[in-house]
């Protein structure tokens, strides 16, 4: 007879603890999104898309892992993308966080000038899109200490902590200067680490959630042809 | 044989021991490497040219020895050489902003017989760390002042320019490329400023005014 011995239950209340915290690895996101049409917009061939990453703000920066992510994700779609870098190199010093348009009318009168028009009709920029956001920590708890000594080491306890990542993205278009529509996403999730001697991670990938829901819904605002 | 065959493990053993003791020394030099407190940083990046629509303007642009081969200590930890970095950026933005312009190394060499004569300096470099500002980006402030006197000598303004760069966050940077980083970002953010506001300066506006050079910057 088998029956419930002390060890088998340790297992089951190991691996049932094991699997609840694995499970509750997984961020929570939801995205708003706003356009004045329910039609994607058609790109041709030769039209390519900019993602831009807004770095005006004091206390925090769009990172640029982030845009490269999300670009990326959209890139997979058959979408011309324009390395962020190199177009904010050419249009040096307009799209500086000091001089990027923050709003259509700025944005116009760039436009206007033609210098600038010409680099951007040159590198066949129709669409740019401006993201603006961060990923902050918001709630720790528990501790973990690690100790190492001549017989060996380990690290023991239990931390958690809250991430939130919140991110918006503006479609501008280059040509006929208005605003296409815009995405917000809101992506939460807890991580653990679990100190049993060697520490266990249990990481909640909150921003990477964030950019393949950002990507994915942006990459249904276009559809190249 | 036998004892051959020991004396080969005992070798391959202390070899094995040698190897693991170099490693995890190399691996506590890095770590205590990358939380050194002190940084020496070299600008060593070229900056795009700027996009800008000259104006009919003569200028002479001055960068005294002093100027080009500036290196900033502004705290006791920290040394910055941004000489070479911020005579490239101000060339590439002068450039934008003047027709005719020439760049010179003292105020003999001029041969422009009209127009501005600039000279810029650097009146003081400030550099924050995640230590000091309790966020987690490192900041530097390089504040410009500008010298600017018809070619005959009479002053017309002294602006100062202060520009700002900061790194998005501190992940994965040691702390002189941290600073680097933001003090490359200070350097673009010069350059920007320059292009933005040095037709908006008043004394600059009454100077094209009196000589009647149309109004036109962005």
């Amino acid at each position: 007879m088998s029956g419930f011995t002390t060890s088998n239950v340790y297992r089951i209340i190991v691996t049932g603890s094991l699997l609840a915290l694995l499970g509750a690895c997984s961020a929570t996101t939801t995205i708003d999104e706003y356009r004045p049409s329910g039609e994607p917009i058609e790109l041709n061939a030769d039209e390519r898309v900019v993602v831009l990453g807004r770095r005006d703000a004091g206390h925090y920066e769009t990172d640029r892992e982030f845009i490269d992510c999300v670009a990326k994700q959209m890139k997979g779609a058959d979408i011309g993308i324009l390395p962020e870098a190199q177009f904010i190199d050419s249009i040096y010093p307009w799209f500086e966080p000091r001089t990027a348009p923050k709003g259509l009318p700025r944005l116009k009168k760039l436009m206007r000038t033609p210098s600038i028009k010409t680099v951007v009709d040159n590198q066949s920029v129709r669409y740019l899109v401006w993201l603006d956001g961060s990923t902050e920590t918001l709630d720790k708890g528990g501790s973990i200490s690690c100790a190492i000594g001549p017989g060996g080491g380990g690290c023991f306890g239990f931390a958690q902590w809250n991430k939130l990542s919140v991110y918006e993205a503006i479609v501008w278009d280059l040509q006929d200067l208005q605003e296409m529509g815009r995405l917000r996403v809101d992506s939460e999730g807890t991580s653990y680490l679990i100190g049993a001697v060697a520490p266990i991670p249990l990481l909640t990938p909150v921003k990477s959630d964030a950019c393949s829901s950002l990507g994915k819904q942006l990459k249904t605002f276009f559809s190249a042809s | 044989m036998l004892s051959k065959n020991m004396s080969y493990k005992k070798t391959y053993k202390e070899s094995c021991k040698n190897i693991s003791k170099i490693s995890l020394a190399l691996i506590v030099l890095v770590i205590l490497g990358g939380c050194s407190s002190s940084a020496s940083v070299q600008v060593d990046r070229t900056f795009p040219k700027v996009l800008g629509e000259p104006k009919s303007v003569t200028a002479s642009i001055v960068f005294l020895e002093d100027f080009s081969t500036f290196v900033a200590q502004p705290n006791e930890n920290t040394v910055i050489d941004i000489g070479t970095a911020q005579v490239e950026v101000l060339q590439n933005a002068f450039a934008g902003l003047f027709n005719d312009v020439e760049f010179v190394t003292s105020r003999d060499q001029i041969t422009n017989t009209k127009g501005l004569v600039i000279t810029p300096s650097v009146r003081e470099v400030q550099v924050s760390t995640p230590s000091d500002n309790y966020l987690n980006v490192f900041e530097v402030w390089i504040k410009y002042n500008l010298e600017i006197q018809s070619v005959d000598g009479d002053p017309i303004d002294s602006w100062f320019m202060p520009a700002y760069g900061k790194t998005p966050d501190t992940f994965m940077y040691s702390k002189p490329k941290a600073i680097e980083e933001a003090a490359v970002i200070a350097l673009r953010d010069a350059g920007a400023k320059l292009m933005l506001d040095f037709y908006r300066i008043p004394a600059i506006y009454g100077w094209m005014m009196e000589r009647q050079i149309l109004e036109g910057s962005q």
